[in-house]
């Protein structure tokens, strides 16, 4: 009988080293007959929890170990933890090397093993060499850490393996240290060769032709069988049989690290739970008022009992205290995901959405289920720009020691797969540049031949086809570690006793080395506090509510719910700026789901995804709520319970839309085990296990067929849930962000002044540029005037309405000013007419800030606003007084910000030559240095209205004067092309042509390569959808224009129009007129200009 | 470049953007400055290749010594355009209108593109050139007129300078000479003032012009042109004394050199030899060019030798000392001896063994120049390779092997039965899976290499390739001796 257990496994976690995952070295070892594996990564634990997790689901003896390697040319040693103790001890060490170097660098020294050495068992690497300077070490070793050193040999099949060997059993037996047997695996599969090759190459930066002797000479490296092992080692049996003796050694196993929560914010003399169960029932107090609504108390009676029993009240707890300070800050938050959603996290103020409400009910069981062994999952969301504020909070309440930030695996994509395999293949960048380029960057897509040989390459070419396979091969393996965006992981006991802690590339920061699938395997306390810009825009908003229209709305739950104005806009599609339901596809969804409730608004939110998409359940939900089809649940057959389902599906008409509903789906109708489930889930989020999900897949659709499910049902759940992938959007999100969506929707529809300035204020967000908001705002009646150096203030705000007659330059305007009164007044967006404020909630003008003018920076604003204030009022005086430097003047006048001082930019600019002039005073003549402008008058030319407006554009990205489509509106109509707006009024199916700027173009993943491109012009802006062989036809301008025509037909459906494109005609070159025509002069080869950029998604 | 649009690719700052786009690339839209993955997204049959910025350079020195025949004072005026200094030789070509024809007409013989100006500035004449009507010439003191309707662009501004002037409304460079200068001085500081003086000729302006040869050339005209062989020989002595009398006077050498014939034709005939050291011995080169001379076709006529020297080092006299007898024997001993081989036989016929970096035989050897220095690459002690590596490994017949992995015990080798006393391995080496199709690379692609020792003490190298167990047997061979 023999046995063998591998000790010495690499595997990709250790970086550009191991050419196979955790799970799959795993998987082998156990199939092979290996009595147990051991991960020996460099320097790192980064990927043993996926080991334990593969093993734990297989019953196979998994051992957590490290290889280290030393900074002092101390020999490389295998460590292993045999407890808990130990095992804390050697995070405890990667953490000091790893807080010693720079990012994803650990510099270790043999004192630190010697400092943190109890307990652990060690296996020296022995250095090629195997010098006299190596015998000693070893037996200093041996000396150190007595009865716990050996020396470890391989056969890596080089000539002189055997005589290594025989070496290596001497200097052990000298030096009290005995030889083990190990593989020094790489890879679990000698398949996995060129692979590991390739690694190597792109670690070392060379290519496969250069890198010479730094590849392995054969493909040994993998796993072997005992039997293969007791034969290479046949004259040293003992080695083998040591491994078994170590392996039984090793009795800790990364279960023990479960559930340590901290425990601070319990008072003294109280238990979590009855803390828990207090905050509870006084938050109950607050929400409701003295009488708590019967299913409320129903409710967290429910709720607590079964926190209490999986043991939960220091995860709410823990949560609660972030939040409750947030909201002492006045930071705005809202928490999300599977505990969410609770009567419980409504009470203790982490979520808005009241549970008590008929249509917000919530079934808590669903997302904390007693046979899912997983902590809860809360997201809280924070307002962007103050979330770090947050995070510091954390930090200083917890400590760094017990908190820090999770790692995220970059894992390797299809653009940097290919990139790194041809550069290591050697490839021109050029072929590899445009390899890459034929994946348009959303996730999943393979590399089909057409797209390869779209990008004038050809498929079968073998250099070619093996960087694709090569590419896929390497699709999914971790590239590097990153930091989080917002992933706590906070501990009862110190934090680097679990996990190694590694410095950031940021300062200040570090970060343990598991992300977010590891922490929840092993049951570690996680808190995402994440930045969510729309509640930055939403507290804003807010504040001016308050303090310009003195509205007493101060929470999101003082916004008044079930207001049927707001509905009526929403399916209006009327919804630019609206939080989620902004997009192209939102708005073309939302005419045909018609929102009248609040739940309509969790449907609108989760329904437009993938998920719902690929698994083709969007018609047939539409078609039961407009009552076309019945409303019936999908049925086992005879012999099982006829309504399994109903309580699953009957909130959406029994047509599964949300995750935990697939979820549930399989585990009900499909009959999967929690694991199953569980691995599924897990499947889905990691494209690496695309195979698995495949397997998954079989499962579930036999599972349903055999209990009588209709195989076609079975098959489109299964194509949802393949669809979720990385994007899965589950009921529980829905619900949170849907509340977002009715508070910025109920502002938008009453407070348009509010709601354009707070967005503004909030960029970089959504979906527009503000451009689009700017026109939003102006089309809902809002004045919106342009950003002056006398009136406006770093961000937008609002102004009081002004004494009629005023023009919106304000302050006396140059002749000029009278011209540039072109504003046409509200004009339409979008499908349908806006819909106006309501009356006694009349708009203020929003004042444009100066930070929509591009480059100036913040200081210089401040410093011009205390200028002004203290009574600067013309361009010399602020000038001198602000400090202004010449750019900050030059960029202020070329934004035609100076207006309020009676000049237009051109005058402006012509002046602040002059106030701040190139060469210092001291250095130009007495004659130049002068002050004030005592010189003759000069007449610069005028500039024209065009020209201004493009300007407007260059410098602001938006222009107040004119819409640049006013001044192609003949060239337009020569071409035929309509005005947006007409649109409204044309037959479906008629032929039309429209024409403007390019908003956004779109190539949505799960629409079949369509583009969805979207046009703006004076009058409203048009979508225009591209069928891809049309787009094959016009891939250029389709691509890159900044200024199109399209011709084509019109499609209706609802109130969504399209305009299905056949041809386009490129007018981005004409954009250069709108400049003073003597600029066009110029023999340049540069393009026209871009008046802005659209935004591409592709 | 035929067909399809085409651009060239610079590398700046890490991002890879288009460096020059064709007519047909640019009427596609693409421009310089554009980033290659989104020119090659929206036109995915461009056809690039990589800007040699510094080749373009040279380039354009080239033409400049090119054009010292029309005048003696050019100066580069880097990316793509030249200035002469035409004062006093236009009277050679028959005026000014005729000399710019004529230097238009060459250039474009040579599939050189160019557009050109005369002015009596060299700012005016930069600018007319390239916004101007092409071949325009400007009456002298006419400057000011005829670049007045020319865009600011034209005036050789900052970029950012220029955009400025164009957003003031001063497009044109009459309206900016007519603004006060003290009003523009003092907006624009001295710089715009003085590049519009300069294109107005009211400021000098300093050219610098290329000197006239290069370092390591040498040229040598007939007042007759010559032919035969005889005369060749003399006139390719008589130009590397020329040459190698420089290099001696600044203690240099070089390492290659280049003659070419000229003909009256314009053609050139042109010669190259290389020396494995550096030299400069006018006697050796000339003797290596002998051999050659017989290729040359005259036509009607040579009327000048040129030789340029390549590859220049220092190389200072030698004292010939008593401990570098090594150095001696290798620069005066065996260098000639080389020298002779390869020019005779053939550069690449002579060479020295040197290890290479790669796990398989036959290709951890690779030829070095014979006297170059070592690359460095040491044999791997660990990794021991016969004295003597067969090109082609020869087949043996194995009666009896262990399987898997055994050494064998008999093999039968040119006809002879030889006994395994001691063996050593097997040493797995895989195939290099690169240099084979995909999907034809497998891990039983292996050969198990084997040193062993007869009973006559006579060692071989075997290998036995593929492994027991696979599709096809394995099979063995004899790959060296010793």
């Amino acid at each position: 009988m023999t046995g063998y257990a591998e000790l010495q496994v690499a595997t990709n976690y250790g970086f550009l080293r191991g050419a196979s995952d955790p799970e799959d070295l795993v998987a082998t070892a156990d199939s092979l007959g290996l009595k147990a594996i051991a991960v020996c990564d460099r320097n790192s634990l980064a990927g043993v929890v996926r080991a334990y997790a593969e093993a734990k689901k297989l019953g196979f003896k998994f051992i957590v170990g490290c290889r280290l390697d030393f900074a002092d040319g101390s020999p490389s040693v295998l460590c292993y933890p045999t407890d808990r103790e130990a095992y804390g001890r050697l995070t405890k060490l990667l953490t000091v090397g790893q807080m010693r170097a720079k990012k994803g660098a650990c510099e270790l020294v043999w004192s630190d093993l010697v400092a943190h050495g109890d307990g652990q068992l060690l296996i020296i690497a022995p250095p090629e060499d195997l010098n006299a300077a190596f015998a000693q070490a070893l037996r200093r070793a041996a000396k150190e850490f007595p009865g716990r050193v050996w020396l470890a040999a391989s056969r890596a099949y080089s000539a002189q393996d055997l005589k290594r060997i025989a070496a290596l059993d001497a200097i052990g037996r000298a030096a009290g240290a005995p030889m083990v047997a190990t593989g020094d695996v790489l890879y679990h599969d000698a398949r996995r060769r060129p692979l590991q090759d390739v690694l190597t190459c792109i670690r070392h930066g060379c290519t496969i032709q250069t890198a010479g002797l730094r590849l392995e000479a054969n493909a040994e490296r993998r796993l072997k069988s005992p039997e293969e092992m007791a034969r290479l080692f046949k004259p040293w049996p003992e080695a083998v049989a040591r491994t078994l003796e170590i392996a039984e050694r090793c009795r800790f196993s990364l279960s023990e690290l479960k559930y340590e929560y901290p425990d601070e914010p319990v008072p003294p003399g109280k238990t979590a739970m009855q803390h828990l169960t207090d905050l509870a029932w006084a938050g109950a107090t607050w929400r409701y008022g003295e009488i708590i609504p019967q299913k409320v108390v129903h409710l967290l009676h429910k709720e607590l009992a079964l926190i209490e029993e999986l043991g939960y009240p220091n995860y709410f707890i823990t949560v609660h205290d972030i939040v409750q300070w947030a909201r002492g800050e006045g930071i705005l938050c809202q928490g999300r995901g599977s505990a969410a959603n609770s009567s419980v996290c409504f009470c203790l103020g982490v979520t808005a959405v009241d549970p008590c409400k008929p249509d917000h009910d919530v079934l808590f069981e669903r997302f904390i289920s007693r046979e899912r062994d997983e902590p809860p999952d809360i997201d809280v969301d924070f307002e962007h720009e103050r979330r770090e504020q947050v995070m510091q909070y954390v930090y200083r309440r917890y400590g760094r020691h017990r908190a820090a930030i999770c790692a995220t695996v970059i894992h390797y994509r299809p653009r940097s797969a290919i990139r790194d395999v041809g550069k290591a293949l050697g490839l021109t960048e050029d072929i590899t540049a445009a390899l890459a380029g034929t994946v348009w960057g959303s996730w999943g897509d393979e590399m089909p031949d057409d797209h390869i040989r779209q990008a004038g390459l050809d498929p079968t070419n073998p250099e070619i086809r093996r960087a694709i396979d090569l590419a896929t091969e390497l699709l999914g393996f971790p590239r590097h570690l990153s930091q989080h965006v917002g992933g706590f992981v906070l501990t009862k006991r110190r934090l680097d006793e679990t996990v190694p802690i590694g410095n950031a590339a940021m300062k200040d920061r570090t970060f343990i080395e598991w992300d977010k699938d590891d922490i929840d395997t092993l049951g570690l306390m996680k808190v995402d506090v994440l930045a969510l810009g729309m509640l930055t825009a939403i507290k804003r908003a807010m504040t001016m509510l308050v303090e310009d229209h003195g509205r007493p709305i101060r929470d999101m739950a003082d916004i008044p719910e079930d207001d049927p104005s707001v509905y009526d806009m929403l399916c209006k599609a009327d919804s630019v700026g609206v939080f989620q339901v902004e997009s192209r596809a939102q708005m073309s969804m939302l005419p045909r789901l018609k929102p009248r409730k609040f739940y309509d608004l969790v449907i609108e939110v989760a329904i437009v995804r993938p998920g719902p998409i690929q698994g083709d359940m969007v018609h047939p939900y539409l078609r039961r709520r407009d009552g076309l089809e019945p409303v019936d649940f999908p049925k086992p057959g005879r012999g099982y319970d006829q309504n399994e389902l109903d309580s699953i599906l009957g909130k959406t008409l029994g047509v599964p839309l949300f995750q935990e509903q697939a979820m549930k789906l399989a585990m009900v109708a499909a009959k999967f085990t929690p694991e199953d489930a569980n691995g599924l889930r897990r499947s889905m989020a990691t494209f690496r296990n695309m195979g698995t999900v495949g397997d998954y897949g079989i499962k579930f659709v036999e599972g349903m067929v055999r209990r009588g499910y209709d195989p076609d049902f079975a098959q489109r759940c299964f194509k949802q849930i393949e669809g979720f992938g990385s994007y899965g959007f589950p009921e529980s999100h829905a619900v949170s962000f849907a509340k977002l969506v009715w508070v910025s929707a109920w502002i938008k529809c009453h407070h348009p002044d509010v709601f354009c300035a707070a967005l503004l204020n909030s960029q970089p967000m959504g979906f527009y540029q503000p451009a689009q908001l700017v026109r939003d705002a102006r089309e809902h009646g809002v004045e919106v005037r342009g950003p002056d150096v006398m009136l406006s203030d770093w961000n937008s705000k609002l102004e009081s309405p002004p004494p009629r007659g005023e023009g919106a330059g304000g302050g006396g305007l140059s002749p000029l000013g009278a011209m540039l009164e072109v504003n046409s007044g509200p004009s339409c967006s979008g499908d349908s007419p806006p819909t106006p404020p309501l009356k006694g909630e009349e708009s203020l003008p929003v004042r444009l800030g100066l930070d929509q003018i591009r480059g100036l920076k913040e200081d210089d604003v401040k410093a011009l606003i205390a200028a002004r204030e203290a009574g600067a009022a013309s361009l010399e005086d602020l000038a001198r007084r602000a400090r202004l430097s010449r750019r900050a003047l030059e960029l202020l006048a070329e934004a035609d910000a100076f207006r309020s001082l009676g000049m237009d930019r051109r005058e402006a600019l012509w002046a602040v030559k002059a106030v701040a002039p190139e060469v210092k005073a001291s250095e130009a003549a007495p004659l130049l240095a002068g002050l004030g402008l005592e010189e003759e008058s000069t007449a610069l030319p005028r500039m024209t209205l065009p020209a201004h407006v493009a300007e407007d554009y260059r410098t602001t990205g938006l222009s107040l004067k004119a819409h640049p489509c006013r001044f192609f509106r003949s060239l337009l109509t020569s071409l035929g092309a309509v005005p947006t707006e007409a649109l409204r009024s044309m037959a479906d199916g008629a032929r039309v042509t429209v024409g403007g700027l390019v908003l956004i173009r779109q190539r949505p993943g799960t629409a079949k390569g369509v583009i969805f491109a979207t046009l703006e012009d004076e009058t409203g802006i048009a979508n225009a959808v591209v069928w891809p062989d049309v787009f094959a036809a016009n891939r250029r301008t389709v691509m890159s224009a900044s200024f199109l025509v399209i011709r084509g037909r019109l499609q209706r459906a609802s109130d969504v129009i399209h305009v299905v494109a056949e041809r386009f005609v490129d007018l981005s070159p004409r954009l250069a007129q709108l400049k003073e025509p003597d600029a066009v002069l110029q023999i340049t080869h540069t393009p026209g200009p871009r008046l802005q950029r659209s935004r591409d998604f592709h | 470049m035929e067909g399809g649009p085409f651009a060239l690719i610079a590398t700046d700052r890490g991002v890879r953007r288009l460096h020059a786009v064709d007519e047909a690339a640019a009427t596609l839209g693409l421009f310089v400055g554009q980033k290659a993955t989104d020119a090659l997204a929206l036109v995915p049959e461009l056809i690039t290749d990589e800007a040699d910025p510094e080749g373009d350079l040279a380039s354009l020195d080239a033409l400049v010594d090119w054009c010292v025949r029309v005048s003696p004072a050019v100066a580069a005026d880097p990316p793509d355009g030249l200035l002469l200094d035409i004062t006093g030789v236009a009277h050679l070509w028959g005026g000014e209108r005729a000399m710019l024809d004529d230097l238009l007409a060459r250039l474009a013989r040579q599939e050189i593109p160019a557009r050109a100006a005369i002015a009596g500035s060299a700012g005016a004449a930069w600018a007319l050139a390239r916004f101007g009507e092409d071949r325009t010439v400007v009456p002298p003191g006419a400057e000011a007129d005829w670049l007045a309707p020319l865009p600011v662009t034209a005036l050789r501004l900052e970029p950012e300078t220029a955009a400025q002037l164009i957003r003031l409304g001063l497009a044109r460079i009459g309206q900016l000479a007519a603004l006060p200068r003290d009003q523009l001085a003092r907006r624009f500081g001295p710089g715009v003032l003085m590049r519009l003086d300069q294109a107005l000729a009211r400021a000098e302006e300093a050219l610098v012009f290329r000197r006239p040869a290069t370092p390591w050339f040498a040229r040598l005209a007939f007042a007759d042109p010559i032919s035969v062989p005889e005369d060749l020989a003399r006139a390719s002595r008589d130009i590397a004394e020329r040459l190698c009398a420089r290099l001696l006077a600044e203690d240099q050498g070089a390492g290659r050199f280049e003659l070419a014939f000229h003909r009256l034709d314009g053609r050139a005939e042109r010669l190259a030899i290389g020396l494995s050291l550096p030299g400069r011995a006018p006697a050796a080169i000339a003797r290596l060019f002998a051999p050659m001379l017989e290729t040359v076709d005259p036509g009607f006529g040579i009327e000048m030798v040129t030789l340029a020297a390549d590859r220049v080092e220092p190389m200072a006299e030698r004292q010939i000392g008593l401990a570098a007898i090594g150095e001696i024997a290798r620069e005066d001993g065996i260098a000639p001896l080389v020298d002779r081989l390869a020019n005779r036989l053939g550069e690449g016929r002579v060479w020295r063994a040197e290890a290479y970096p790669s796990h398989i035989p036959e290709r951890a050897v690779v030829r070095q120049a014979p006297l170059a220095a070592f690359g460095g690459q040491g044999w791997d002690a660990n990794r021991p390779r016969p004295v003597r590596l067969f090109a082609r490994p020869e087949p043996i017949h194995i009666p009896l092997a262990q399987v898997p992995d055994d050494p064998p015990k008999i093999f039968h080798w040119r006809g002879r039965v030889r006994r395994v006393s001691k063996a050593e391995g097997p040493e797995r080496l895989a195939e290099e899976w690169w240099r084979r199709p995909p999907g034809e690379t497998t891990p039983a692609h292996v050969r198990d290499y084997y040193r062993v020792e007869d009973d006559t003490g006579a060692r071989y190298w075997l290998f036995r390739a593929g492994l027991y167990g696979g599709d096809e047997p394995p099979k063995w061979w004899l790959h060296g001796l010793g």
